[in-house]
Order: structure tokens, then sequence, then C-alpha cells
């Protein structure tokens, strides 16, 4: 048996990675690269027909007023969310690996929300904001009614950098606990007999050995932030008066509630080039100054 | 007071006031689930009128459970979640891991460096890119949309990436080539080396992938909601919208499914929370 | 250790092998809108858009399922109708049966619809829909829009009974209004906060109420109707003002939740709010306390279109006769509607179980609808104003917006007037 001909690396790949890469490449690679095409043709969502149309779709899309809108509340929503989760998250960490009773229950506690899907933490908060904080605020206020966090443009907006916050920070603060615990206890020791004080040997020493946990932090939770779409959707719907529809949400609604397609998949690209450049930078910018332990 | 002392004190003063922020956070992540709970056993007039209520003017209640089980169809729902869960993350072990090894054991061949390049590269693509041709492809060409089948076979070919990349690390790093090479001196076939010596080898990062794929099929909505039309067939969280877009107005149900919703994942994690923190940690440091 | 993991993988591989082929099975046999489901009877679907009653029609489609052995499996969504029938015709899935507002018979209807000319429930109504010689609409009942009153509650703050044709103009309206808050009642009105409300039925009374609708609607898509000049749309929106001052969940606006305003007029704590004979079902889940009434939008600008209710033929079945469903499936759909017309337990589900008002001549089965039962007062004293049955699509949910707004005070009566004129000159005139 030939070890080196074609035929042989062919069905030696075949019977090991062919389900795979054929599964991958129908659902992901095909799709891709046909929504592409997709984006120069002009089509109805029915119709076999494809005309051509150029860059017709891109050019709607970036005269789609409403589309900027939603892409400006994106970025204002993922910048407030990403600095929130990965605070709380860092401190939570720290919290938990510092020795006090019971750190692994606290751990298990605040995982809890990401097992749980966006769509039903959505309404479990819609019902919190909605009726628990307004019953709150009312009988604060001494019966007066408080009108409700969702039922102004910013206070929906404010309501879902809170629930982003509380379903990601638990799943951060895990990989910043292994990030904790990959300084080792004798680094920091030592600096403290160098005479830094606690907060010192964290900037000085534990923080900056842990910026690749950061980088990845900050990299998932942009990369999720920017394509959130489950939790607005339970959450506010886009109201009121669709002030809180994120990119991703009017991608939907532009395709498949307003069936143009091929405009959306258009929209669809232009977020996936945003969301990259920026996930992209940041891991560059990240990594250039990374200390290696 | 010694030095010693003094440090001893101001270690126990530090430890009580994080003891006391903790337990403040920990409120505040479990406070929207208490809320749920104390309204779930309660008459949909009482939780319009009194949300904070613990027990509300017309009592305690069980009503809401069995009737939001009948309208969401939950048992079916459950299954459905079940089924298409489980299946499609065997498969995206299993296909995931026998696809890593050729990659990883073949790099110098072309086309597994380009393969496992591209998916790579593919990890960073946004599911919003990719549902506008799928349905299109999968829906209008061939028509095959509205079947577990089809959901299943998209789950595993978008997670195979991510899972494809994980074995990888695990398989450079932590089977040695020797144990392989002694297998197949011995007359195995790589085949054979492969679910006998490297497959078994795996275990951690199987359960890794695992857990973290698993959880990601269970609460997907998206892909299933534009996959999966036919009632019969639906998934915990489009039930789960579903209901809530016909029974919004009927406040004791919606927290009767939301619960329902929530519980099996939540009863799961009670006795796996071990295993389960662990698993999305390692996959999370290394993805 | 081989053995171990020899059994892991036998294990491994035969739940994969079992699931898939439960997979398998489940899939083809309830895959598909028209596939044989349960047992060896023709299956259709229905959409009912009508969500009150989702869940006595999933009871009645098993009562007809024990008598005919033909499974209906019915689906109800939140999104706007005529954009979720259009992603099931998209997925070449659409329902058998589909119930949609009259609108959509003459686009939906008149592109996919069956003729139902010789169905035998033809014969026994006004309100059936006909385009172009065909019978495409099954009426499912009458609805009327107008101000809903408790009297119950009025009477408990006032201490006598309540006349609802002492109140003709808004004038006499307001000062009612006033009356209860003296007597205690601090917020004697709620304005329901969904699109469908605000656009479908209050914005929508501005083009009926007058002599010439489709003039009127004509004149909005060519940019020339001049909103903020309009008497009715004036008078209207006075009357939409009055209620919006008084309003219990003016903190809420458009956010308010549908239940609070339904709890509220069911158990008497406020009195009024704009509504129909639909709310009904919804009224009665709490401590109900009426009776609760209808009355006709009081306006201060007395025409022929004052002191009637708006209303008419509503919600209509159309059977879906395009290349997706089958002839016996379209017989089958036919069939159904055939019981719903002319059976007793049809009869019994529209007038008693639902409390709809019946567009049949023959269902002589009383209506349980305090409400139901005062719109039907009023339609066959003929004091009732047409529907006006021809919005694009997406009119209520682009103009909901704009009302929600109104509602919220975040925008004035002139910025209203001016967004829904340019609505309407921007959007293409339906054909019809």
């Amino acid at each position: 048996m030939k070890r080196n001909t074609l035929s042989y690396k062919v069905r030696q790949y075949l019977m090991f990675g062919g389900v795979g890469t054929a599964l991958f490449c129908a659902v992901v690679i095909v799709p891709f690269i046909y929504g592409i095409y997709l984006t120069f043709t002009s089509w109805d969502g029915v119709s076999p027909h494809k005309p051509f149309v150029g860059l017709a779709n891109y050019a709607a899309a970036f005269a789609d007023h409403d589309y900027w809108l939603a892409m400006g509340r994106t970025v204002i929503y993922s910048v407030f969310a990403v600095v929130l989760i990965n605070v709380l998250a860092f401190a939570m960490a720290y919290l938990v690996t510092s020795g006090v009773k019971g750190q692994n229950f606290f751990r298990a506690g605040f995982f809890i929300p990401n097992l749980i899907g966006g769509i039903v933490l959505g309404y479990v908060w819609k019902f919190v904001f909605n009726r628990a904080f307004v019953a709150i605020g009312t009988a604060l206020a001494g019966g007066e009614q408080v009108p409700s966090l969702l039922a102004s443009p910013k206070g929906a907006m404010f309501c879902l950098i809170l629930a982003s916050v509380w379903q990601y920070a638990g799943y951060m603060m895990l990989i910043y606990v292994a990030g904790f615990m990959s300084v080792s206890d004798s680094l920091k020791e030592a600096a403290m007999i160098d005479g830094c004080t606690p907060a010192q040997a964290m900037r000085n020493v534990t923080i900056p050995l842990m910026r690749s946990s950061f980088v990845q932090c900050i990299f998932l939770s942009i990369t999720r932030c920017f394509v959130v779409y489950d939790v607005n959707l339970s959450l506010t719907k886009g109201d009121p008066y669709g002030q809180s529809i994120m990119a991703a949400m009017h991608v939907y609604n532009t395709a498949f509630t307003y069936k143009n397609y091929d405009m959306g998949q258009a929209e669809a690209l232009i977020l996936f080039v945003v969301c990259a450049v920026i996930g992209i930078t940041q891991v560059m910018v990240g990594k250039k100054g990374e200390v290696e332990a | 007071m010694t030095q010693n002392e003094k440090a001893a004190a101001a270690k126990k003063r530090n430890h009580v006031i994080m003891m006391i922020v903790l337990v403040l956070l920990f409120l505040f992540f479990i406070m929207p689930f208490l809320l749920v709970l104390i309204n779930v056993f309660k008459d949909k007039a009482d939780i319009v009128t009194s949300p904070l209520a613990l027990i509300g003017a017309h009592g305690f209640t069980l009503k809401n459970f069995p009737e939001a089980m009948a309208k969401m169809d939950f048992f079916n729902v459950f299954k459905n979640s079940l089924i298409i869960t489980i299946t499609s993350t065997i498969l995206t072990i299993l296909v995931s891991a026998m696809t890593s090894f050729v990659i990883v054991r073949n790099g110098k061949w072309k086309m597994c460096s380009a393969v496992f390049a591209l998916m790579v590269a593919s990890m960073v693509i946004p599911f919003q890119v990719l549902m506008v041709p799928l349905v299109s492809v999968y829906g209008g060409i061939f028509g095959i949309l509205n079947s577990r089948i089809t959901l299943i076979f998209m789950h595993v070919g978008f997670s195979v990436s991510m899972a494809t990349f994980m074995f990888h690390g695990a398989i450079h790093t932590n089977i040695p080539l020797e144990l392989e090479e002694a297998a197949l001196i011995d007359g195995c076939t790589r085949w054979q080396t492969f679910w006998k010596i490297v497959f078994p080898l795996l275990k951690p990062t199987i359960a890794t992938v695992a857990i973290i794929d698993a959880m990601a099929f269970w609460n997907d909505y998206l892909l299933p909601s534009l996959v999966l039309t036919n009632k019969a067939i639906y998934t915990i969280p489009i039930a789960t919208q579903q209901f809530y877009g016909t029974y919004s107005t009927d406040i004791g149900l919606v927290m009767a499914a939301l619960v329902l919703a929530m519980l099996p994942i939540l009863i799961l994690y009670l006795f796996l929370q071990k295993y389960i923190v662990a698993g999305v940690t390692s996959g999370a440091v290394k993805g | 250790m081989k053995k171990s993991i020899k059994k892991l993988m036998v294990l491994m591989l035969s739940v994969v092998m079992v699931i898939a082929l439960a997979a398998c099975g489940g899939g083809s046999s309830d895959g598909g809108s028209s596939g044989g489901g349960a047992g060896d009877g023709t299956s259709i679907t229905l959409f009912n858009s009508k969500n009150e009653i989702q869940e006595d029609f999933e009871n009645l489609a098993k009562v007809y399922e024990e008598q005919t052995g033909v499974h209906v499996e019915v689906y109800y969504s939140q999104d706007t109708v005529a954009a979720h029938l259009a992603t099931k015709y998209a997925s070449k899935a659409p329902y058998t049966i589909n119930m949609v507002d009259a609108k959509d018979v003459y686009s939906l209807g008149k592109q996919y619809g069956a003729d139902m000319s010789d169905c035998a429930w033809v014969g026994d109504t006004d309100y059936a829909i006909t385009v172009d010689g065909k019978v495409l609409g099954f009426p499912t009942c009458i609805e009327c829009r107008g101000i809903l009153y408790n009297s119950a509650a009025i009477k408990a703050a006032l201490g006598e009974d309540f006349d609802p044709a002492s109140i003709k103009t808004l004038d006499d309206f307001k000062a009612l209004l006033d009356k209860l808050v003296a007597a205690g009642m601090a917020t004697p009105t709620a304005v329901l906060g969904p699109d469908w409300s605000l656009a479908a039925h209050y914005l929508q009374q501005v083009y009926e109420e007058r002599e010439d609708p489709e003039a009127f609607v004509q004149a909005l898509y060519k940019g020339e109707a001049d909103l903020i000049n309009d008497p009715k749309f004036n008078a209207l929106m006075d009357t939409f003002d009055v209620l919006k001052e008084y309003n219990m969940f003016k903190a809420q606006g458009s956010n308010a939740e549908d239940e609070l305003v339904h709890q509220a007029m069911s158990e008497g704590k406020d009195a009024f709010q704009f509504g129909g004979c639909w709310e009904w079902n919804d009224l009665l889940t709490y401590d109900y306390n009426g009776p609760v009434g209808i009355m006709p939008v009081p306006q201060n600008v007395q025409d022929d279109y004052t002191g009637k209710l708006v209303g008419g033929g509503s919600k209509y079945f159309y059977v879906d006769a395009s290349e997706y469903t089958s002839e016996a499936d379209q017989a089958a759909g036919k069939a159904f509607l055939d019981w719903l017309a002319t059976s007793d337990e049809g009869k019994t589900f529209v007038s008693d179980t639902c409390g709809m008002v019946s567009p049949f001549k023959s269902n002589t089965v009383p209506c349980t609808n305090d409400i139901g039962k005062a719109v039907k007062e009023y339609v066959d004293a003929g004091m009732t104003v047409p529907n006006y049955d021809y919005d694009p699509d997406d009119h209520y949910s682009k103009l909901g917006i704009e009302m929600k707004k109104y509602l919220d005070s975040a925008c004035t009566r002139e910025e209203l007037a001016a967004a829904i004129e340019a609505y309407w000159s921007s959007t293409t005139p339906v054909e019809h």
C-alpha cells in the first residue's frame, strides 16, 4: 500500500474527515458563498429568477437610515455591555478566588444565567421590569404609578444592557477565574515582599499576567453583544416605537418580515464585516503587549 | 497587637466585606428566578395586582402548571429538544474527533491544512450572515426544512469547526504518536487505532465539547425557529416563544411555562454542576 | 480496559441509531402540513388569528376529530397575519384553512383561495366575501368597535344607573368622567397599547366615519388629504386625548400590558375603555363585576356617523387552493367550515363558547357575551358604520408606532397627522 499517492490520501481523509467536512461545507461554506452571490441579485424569496443587480443591494443598505440607527444603538449597547460585563466578571472572579467560604457555591450560582436560553431569560426579565419593578417603584412613590423602564427608549436600552450583563458575567467570570489561578502565588508573594501593597501587586503583577484572559473575554463579549438577537426579541421586541431594534433584529426584519432577502443579506454581510474588524483589531492590539508567564 | 495579629484581623475584616458583596451579588443573580418562582403559584389576577406578594388573595395554586403543560405540549417539545440535543451532540463529537484526527496526523497534506484553516476562519462568521442563504437553499431549492433531521444536520455542521478545533488541540498535545505507532505495528488498521487508542484518550475533551454543544443546542432559538414550523416538532425555546405570543395575556400560564422551560436544565445543573463549570471553563479557555 | 471502550462505543452508536430512527420516523410522519398525521384519517391545518379563542378552537378541533376522524391542527402566530402567511407560502407549506382579516381575502384569498360558492353555508349569511364572482371568505363573526363601559362600576361610584344614550358628545363624556373623578374614581379610563387597537381599530375610524371612505383613502395615497384640518380626525383625536387624560395607566402609556387594562375593566376599577366585543373572553378571566356594555365613541362634531358603532363581518376564513394543498385537503377544509356554520357544535362554539355574534341567520344559539349582545342590537337596528377593508398590510404596524408615540405624548397631533400622511403617500395603493 503506497502512502503518498493522492488517492490514498484522499481515501484516508474521507474515511475520517469526510462526513465532518461535508457537513461543514454544506452548512457554512456553501451558504456563505451563496449568500455573497445573493447580495448581487434581486430576489423576493419566492421567485426562481434572481436577476443580477450589481451593487444595488449594498447601495440600498447604505441608504437604509433605520439600519444605521440600529447599528449605532448596537455600538452604544455593546460598549456599555462589554465594559460592565468584564468589570463585573473580573470583580466576581477576584472575590471567588480570594479564599472566602463557599466560593465554589458562588461560582456555580453566578453561572446559572448561562444555562438558560436568551428567549426565556428575556421573558423573565420582562416580567421583572414591567411588573416587579413597577410594583416596587409604585410602593416607593407612595402609590403613584411609575412607568416601567421598558416604556422609554433609554430605559429599554438600559434594560437590555442589564439583562446582558447578568447573562454573560458569570461565564466571563469563569475565564477570569482560570486566569487568576494561572498566576502563581509565589509571584504575588514576591511582589509583596518587595514592598508592594496588595493593590499594587494586583495592578503590576496579576493583571499584566492575565492579559490573555482579558483579550479573550473582551473578544467573546464583543462578538456576542454585536449580534444580540434572542434577548432583544423577547425582552423588548424593538419597542418602544422600534427604538430598541439592534442590528441583528433589523437584519432579520428586513429579510424575513419585510421580505427583502437580498437587502437583508447585504446588511448581514456589512454587520459581519464590522463585527470581524472590531473583533480582530481588539485581539491584535491585545496580543501585542501580552506578557509571557 | 502584633503585626501578625493586625494582618489577621484585617484579613478577617476583608473577608467579611467580601462575603457581604458576594451575597448581594448572588441575590442579584437569582432575584429574577425568585420573582418568577413566587408568582408561578398564584392566580393570574393576583400576579397582575400584587406581583411581589408571596401568596395572593386567591391563595396558593398549582393550576398554572397542568394548563401550561397541556397548552405548550410540554412532554412533546421536551422530547423533541432531547432528541435533537442528544443526537446532534453525539454526532458532533464523533464527526469532529475523526476529522481532527486525520488533520493532526497528516498536517503536511495541503488539503488538511486548508480545511483546518477554513474551519478556524469560519468561527467568526455570525449566524445572521448564513440564515438567509440557508433558508433559500434548504427551504427554497431542496424543500427539506421542517424536519428534525435537517435541524440536527445543521447543528452538527455549525458546531463541527469549533469542536474540531478543540479536538485538534487535544490530540496535538495530549496523545503521544508512539502509542499509535505501536498499535499499527501490532497489526491494527488506522481506523482501529483511532477508535481503540485515540478516542478513549480524548475523554476530557469529549466531556467539554459535549457540555458546551449540548447547552448551545438546547437553548438555540434562531436556527430552529427558521427550520421548524410544524408544531409537532417544536423545541422548548420555540414553544416558549410561541406560547408567550399566544398567551401573554395569561401571565400565570406564562410564569409556569418559563419555569417549565428552565427546570430541566437547572435540575441537571444541580447534579452535574462541577463538571459543567469545569467543562465550560476549559472550553472557554481553549476556544 | 479495551472491553469497556468497545462497550461504550457500541452503546453510543446504538443510542445514535435509535435516536436517529426515532427522529426519522417522527420527522416523516409529522413533517409537512398535509402528511398523514394521526391515525389513518386526513390531517389538515388551520390558522387562527383570534388569540383569545385559541384554546377553545383547539378543543373544537378535538370534537371534530372525534366525530369525523379528520385531524385539524390549530396554529396561532403573534406576527401580523399577512406577514406570517407570506412566510408560510414562501416555505411552500401554507395552512389549509386560514383565518384572516377582510383585507387579506382580497389579496391572499384572491390569489390562493378556493371558490366556496357551492357550500351549504353561503345562502345563510349576508357577510360572505365574494371576489370576481367567487365566494372566497367565510365570515367567522360580526364585530364592532366602540367605547366599553362597566355600568356596575359607574353605578357604584355615582349611585345611579348609567344610561349610555345620555352620552352623545365629548362634552357629555367629559362631564361624566369629571363626576366619576369627584366621586373618587381617580382614573376612570384606560387605553390599550397594542398597534392593532390603536391603529387598526381607533385610527381606522378616521377613514370609515365619512361618506366615501374610498375617496378619502385615495386622497391620502395621492398626498392630497389634509388631516390636521380634517374635522373627523380632530373630533376622534379630541376624544382620544380625553381617554388619555383620564388613563389609569398613564405612566405606562403604550407599554401598559393588555391584562392590566382588561382586569381594570372586568373588575370595575375603571369605567371606560376603547375596544370591542372580542375582549369579552379576556374580561371573563378576572373577577368579573359587570355588566360591561358598548356604546359609540362620543364626539363633539355630530354627523351621520356619530352615534353608531363601527364594524361588521370580521375574521374571514379562506381555504387554500394553491399547488401545495391537495384536492382532498381542500375538500376537508371546506367540509370543516360547513360543519362550523351548520352543525349544532359549530353554532354553540361561535355563540356560546366563544361568545361571538354569529353572522349566520340560522344560528339561534344565544350569545353569551354582554358586549356581543349590545353589538347585535346595534347591528339589528342598522346603527353601524361598515369597515373599510382595503388597508395596506403594514398599515397597522407602521402607523401603530405613530399612534403609540401620540399616546405616550412623544409627538404632537400635527406630527402624528404628518406621519400618517407621509405613510400613505409613500405606500403603493392596494388594488381591489
